[in-house]
This record gives structure tokens, sequence and C-alpha cells, in this order.
């Protein structure tokens, strides 16, 4: 009996320090958003949609910084989704078992836990010392990369997901291998790829140190790929640690767009998740 | 009355086709050996499979009959370390050989699954896709094909107010019939059939063995099972298979009444397996 008594002891304290600890983390995430609502929310107005980054005191908005990051995002993703999703396709399908398949696993994985800065140094040697400059390209070769392991990863671990059987019951009707692969099983998979790409884009989205060495920032307008390019977390980066208030306050209105950016990114995959299964 | 199930039924239904005229041979299998790796797990196989009849392949698991199944549509060669040796003529030419593309080996022999496996998309969409493979038809002939073969499975009555809604919302036993229309859509000659009602409840399977009765009117059929009965009820020829060997092949009536293989008496009786 007094077994019992130590039985039910132990299973009551495992339950109240893994319950707390659960409370905990949920307690720091609260508070993190809350600080950046109270903060972001009223530095938050229609300047900062409407009107470029400006020196302190001047009302300046980040326009150029917003639609900069939308830019070297979207083309990050442009450049890095078709390469991870063959590249995942390659590790789940054609090479599935081959020693190449096992080497390009590998090297994924090692790129998918790689520090960021060290994808921004990469490109800067790259890009930017070759071609003589910062530029827009270069920030979104940066997060191309960045994203590129991210879709290997998942578009491997949802293609393999899907049952031999339905590419075998494909392959029995005659259908070549390409088709099998474009036509059933990509189809078979797609919510699980769509969602990977999705939180590769929201990774990109807050990655700072990747852009610091390449895009660099840029406190005007501008919307040549060519020259240095401003970014959501460039900025951030560049207000928060200034003596100037309204510069400060801009950086948490900036912080609070891509914390609701990346939420919504996350949100979404989860719909089209649950909308497809 | 006797309400014990009667299996003397089945066994009489087989004598009463005992005298199954030979139809021609479409599938000749000469000195065929498999291997997975290093393992032999076929044993110099030689085996005639007549056109327009129901041939059952029965064993206990691991005897080869589903390996020698996924040979005829070369089913094998998507992996590698699987391979096959001797001759496996079909109306003559070596399936095995150069001279047929996989491809087209595939869709003139068609192959049914153990566990049905519809493709993620609508009803009319799972039979398209296997017709689009091989042929380039107007929207008015698809039409006209789905219809066909989904009549032809006995399943047009069920699924023609939902053509265009997700083949995964079937039942299972739905689900296998679509899987045979749209085998049957791309119009074999022979049809595989992997143990395809072990997955499932038993109205189904009745279903599906009227219609291997239906369907041998035009295709040759080659059944692996589990199920005894079904063997005896469904089948004009039995080939009894053991440990990687082909042990005994005759009419079914004979296999299941008259063994002379005292194995194939064993087996069917029950005895192991």
């Amino acid at each position: 009996m007094a077994s019992l008594a130590r039985r039910r002891a132990t299973d009551y304290t495992v339950k109240a320090i893994s319950t707390g600890f659960a409370a905990l983390s949920i307690v720091l995430l609260a508070w993190i958003l809350w600080t950046l609502l109270s903060r972001g929310l009223p530095a938050l107005g229609p300047q900062v949609f409407t009107r470029v980054m400006g020196p302190p005191g001047a009302g300046g908005g980040l326009l150029n910084a917003i639609v900069g990051s939308l830019i070297q995002i979207v083309i990050a993703l442009l450049v890095g989704t078709p390469i991870g999703l063959m590249c995942g396709t390659f590790l789940a399908e054609n090479g599935r078992g081959t020693q190449m398949a096992n080497v390009v696993r590998f090297i994924n994985d090692v790129l998918l836990s790689a520090p960021s800065i060290l994808i921004g140094l990469f490109v800067y040697q790259l890009l930017v010392v070759p071609l003589g400059g910062f530029s827009g390209w270069a920030g979104s070769i940066a997060l191309a990369i960045l994203i590129i392991p991210v879709v290997v990863r998942t578009t491997e671990d949802m293609l393999n997901l899907v049952p031999i059987g339905l590419r075998e019951a494909a392959f029995a009707l005659g259908a070549p291998q390409w088709k099998v692969v474009t036509l059933v099983t990509w189809r078979a998979a797609r919510a699980g790829i769509v969602t990977g790409i999705l939180l590769a884009l929201a990774r990109a989205a807050g990655e700072t140190a990747p852009l610091l060495f390449t895009s660099l920032g840029n406190n005007g307008w501008s919307l040549d790929m060519s020259r240095p390019m401003a970014s959501l977390p460039i900025a951030i980066y560049q207000y928060a640690a200034s003596p100037f208030e309204d510069w400060v306050a801009l950086a948490w209105a900036g912080a609070l767009l891509i914390t609701v950016g990346v939420l919504t990114l996350n949100i979404l995959s989860r719909v089209v998740l649950a909308k497809i299964k | 009355m006797n309400f014990a199930p009667d299996t003397s039924l089945d066994i009489a239904s087989a004598v009463n086709r005992a005298t199954v005229p030979a139809g021609a041979t479409k599938l000749k299998v000469e000195k065929l050996n498999f291997y997975y790796g290093e393992n032999h797990a076929l044993k110099n196989i030689n085996f005639d499979i007549p056109e327009k009849r129901v041939t059952a392949m029965i064993g206990p698991s691991g005897c080869g009959k589903s390996t020698l199944l996924r040979v005829f549509n070369r089913m094998f060669q998507l992996y590698p370390g699987q391979r096959a040796e001797g001759k496996i003529l079909f109306d003559g030419t070596d399936l095995l050989g150069k001279e047929l593309d996989s491809t087209v080996v595939r869709s003139r022999i068609g192959m049914v699954f153990q566990k049905p496996t519809p493709f993620p998309m609508s009803i009319y969409d799972n039979i398209a896709f296997g017709v689009k493979l091989h042929e380039s038809l107007s929207k008015a002939q698809m039409d006209e094909r789905v219809e066909w073969c989904l009549r032809k499975a006995a399943i047009w009555e069920e699924t023609k107010d939902r053509l265009h809604t997700s083949a995964l919302g079937m039942s299972g036993g739905q689900q296998q019939r679509l899987c045979i229309a749209r085998t049957i859509a791309v119009r074999p000659e022979v049809i595989l059939l992997d143990e395809p009602t072990s997955a499932l409840d038993p109205i189904s399977t009745s279903k599906i063995e009227d219609l291997i009765d239906e369907l041998k009117q035009e295709f040759t059929i080659v059944i692996v099972t589990h199920n005894m009965q079904q063997a005896a009820r469904c089948a004009d020829i039995t080939a009894f298979f053991y440990l990687g060997e082909l042990i005994e092949v005759g009419v079914s009536a004979d296999i299941f009444t008259n063994p002379r293989e005292p194995r194939t008496r064993d087996y069917i009786t029950g005895r192991f397996g």
C-alpha cells in the first residue's frame, strides 16, 4: 500500500512539473506577444506603410523595408522552391536507396542546421565580392539557400508518407516514372509539401543575418535589385539599437509586422493541411 | 436442415465445370527462376495460362505466388536487386525480353492489388489517368470509356451521380471495384488480381467474385488468393505453389477433389499453411 501511495505521489509530481513548464512556456510566449503589441501597436500608424525610412524626428515609415522584404522573399521563394522540390523528389523517388541520395540527404541536413550568418558570408564571397557591391539579388539568393534545405526535407518526408501501393498502382497502369511522380505522388503529398514551403517562407521572413552581408539595407526607396535593398529585419536591427525614440518605436512596429506575418503563414499552413485532408 | 457452412456446394459447382475446354495459351511460363538478391524465390517454373479463363494461384505465404504475379507485369523491375531468369511468352513474345517496353507490358497486362489504391482525385479522373497514358480520346469518347468500364466493373449505378467527387470518399469495396474499372479502362488482355478481396467484407467479396466470372468472357484472369473456397468458386485452373516450386496445376475441380500430390492435399485440407 505504501508503494501505491508513492506511485501516486510520483505520478502527481511528474504531472505537476510537466504542466508547470508547459504553462511557463506559454507565459513566456504571451509575454513576448504582449510586449510586442503594447509597444508595437502605438507605433503602427499609417505612416509606417506610406512613408519610407527617414532621419530621426522626420516622421519616416517602413514602406521601403516592407516592400524590400516582400520582393526579396518572393524571389527567394521562386528560386528556392523548385530546387528544394526537385531535390526532395529525387531523394524520395528517383534516388531512393542510392549512395548519391544518402550523400545529398546528409549535406542537406548539415545545411539545415548551418548558422544563417554562415549563409550570408557564403553569398557575400560568392556574389557580393565578385560583383563589387551589395544587392537585392544577393539577399534573395541568401534567403533562397535558407529555404532550400527546409523544402527538401519536408518534401522528402511527405513523399515518403505516400504508400508504395499508390505508386505501384500507377506503374501497373503503364505510367512512366515522371508521370507517376507528377500526377500521383506529388498530388497525394501536396498538402504537406505546401505546408513545408509556407514554413520555410516564415523562417526566411524573419532572418537578419543572411541579409547583413548581402542586401545590406537601404534607407531610401529602391526597387533596383542590383543595388542595396531595404528589408524589415535589417531595419529593426538598425533602429532598435539607436538612441532615437521614434526609431525605436518603428523597430517595435516592424517586429510586430514580421510576427503577425509569420503567425499568419503558420496558421495558413495549418488551414491548408486541414482543408486538403 | 443444416445451417453449418456448406463447403461441399462449392466443390460440387467446381465439379460441374470439371470439363473446361482448353483455351489457347495466353501466357507460357518457361524455366522461370526468380531471385530477391541471393534468395531463390521461384524455382524452375513451367506453366501455361489459358486465354479467357480464370487461373488461381494458391499456396502458403512466401510460396512465390505473388512473386510470379509481379513478374507477369514486370512490377519487380521497379526494385533493384530483384531479377528473373527464363521466359514468359505472351502471345508468343517473351515479355521479359527487350522486344517489349515495360509500360507496354503493363498496359496489356493490368493488375489489381490487395488493398484498394484509388488515386487522390475524382472517380472520373482515376479512370481517365490510365486511359490518357496510352490513348488520346475526345471528351465524349472519354465519357463513353468511363461509363463502359464502370458498367463492366458493376459500379456504374453507384457512381454515375458522383463521378466528379473524390474517389477517397467511397467504401473499401467500391474502391476496389473502381480499381478494377480503372484497370479494365486501359483495355488490357490479361488482368492480374493479387488477393483482391482479402481486405473486403463478405458482401463486397461476393460482388467481386461475380465480377470475375463476368470478366473472363473478355479477359484472361490470373488471381492469387489465400481463400481456398474462392479459388474453387472462381477459377477454372488452379496452381498450387510451395516453397518457390509449382507443385501441381490442373482443372480446379481435380485439384480440390482429387489432388495427385500429397502436399496439395495437405494444404487444401488445412493441414499446413
